[in-house]
């Protein structure tokens, strides 16, 4: 199991959480793909509380979080 | 007396309102998240207050800046929100002034505050005021709005920063979309953030963010892991 987790802006026509099965995808940016998440739309990936790069493996069991930059005022 | 509801909190008090009293407190950007923040701020009783800005008020500002109306356009907004904070409360010392912050001019315009609210619209300049904080070890209160999202954090030296989360890496993006009710929401939390942070309270937000989604109505607070070659915010 995958868990994906969308905050701020990403949420926009999309849900907030995903649960997907693992073996579905092999990097993070075949999530990205398959959501329709341009790479420049998300400043900070989190795996697992973690900082991580788009091209890292994605494993069974874990969460992903992405945020966009947030600059209005 | 114009403050006794909020001394009768335990946190606040008598001492906690002198302390309000004697505090310096320096809010750049009097826009969506600015009015409701210098409101607050002013209403609650800092002693002094200082407000930049050098924007003038333009129509499109009117659906959320409460502070500016029809007859307030091409007026500077330093100016106008200083006049009206005046009537608000006639107690503490309000200077408001048209000014551009640029990474020459950043730290002795902060130099002398015990703490920075950001409430300005654009990246590149958070970053500018982001590092003098930190240099200069000022806590700073950060927020930013996008349509039904907002976020709201608390810098200061030695917590996993916005640096690490990658947000200065970013571009700025044109016409950002702003509900009124949002910024008004995201600017008192930055006010409540301020007031906490020179009173001591606990539950302040350094090394946390506190994402707000209007549409689920959600408040979710996550740690902000440190990025080890993140060297803006190390002692």
């Amino acid at each position: 199991m995958l868990e994906v987790r969308l905050f701020a802006t990403l949420r926009e026509n999309r849900e907030k959480i995903y649960f997907f099965d693992a073996q579905l995808f092999n990097t993070v940016y075949d999530v990205y793909e398959y959501l329709g998440i341009q790479e420049d739309e998300v400043s900070t990936l989190l795996i697992n509380g973690f900082h991580s790069k788009p091209e890292t493996q994605i494993h069974d069991g874990d969460i992903l979080a992405l945020f966009p930059p947030v600059g209005g005022g | 007396m114009r403050y006794t509801r909020q001394i009768a909190l335990a946190e606040i008090g008598e001492k906690g309102q002198e302390k309000l009293q004697k505090a310096k407190v320096l809010v750049i950007g009097a826009g969506g998240l600015g009015c409701p923040c210098i409101t607050y701020l002013t209403e609650a009783g800092i002693g002094y207050l200082e407000i930049l800005d050098m924007d003038t008020v333009s129509i499109t500002n009117l659906n959320r800046q409460f502070l500016y109306n029809d007859h307030d356009i091409d007026s500077y907004k330093a100016h106008v929100a200083e006049r009206k904070l005046r009537l608000m409360n006639t107690e503490i010392i309000i200077h408001g002034h048209a000014k551009k912050i640029t990474e020459e001019n950043i730290e002795e315009t902060i130099q002398d505050f015990d703490i920075i609210v950001d409430c300005i619209d654009n990246i590149q300049t958070r970053k500018i005021i982001y590092n003098a904080c930190l240099k200069l070890n000022i806590p700073l209160v950060e927020a930013g709005i996008e349509g039904f999202y907002g976020f709201v954090t608390t810098i200061k030296k030695g917590f996993p920063c916005l640096n690490c989360m990658g947000y200065f890496d970013s571009k700025d993006k044109k016409e950002i979309p702003v509900l009124g009710a949002v910024a008004g929401i995201i600017g008192s939390l930055q006010a409540l953030e301020c007031i906490k942070v020179l009173l001591n309270i606990e539950g302040v937000l350094f090394g946390k963010i506190l994402e707000y989604d209007a549409k689920k109505q959600e408040i979710e607070i996550i740690n902000i892991p440190e990025k080890n070659e993140c060297m803006m915010h190390k002692e």
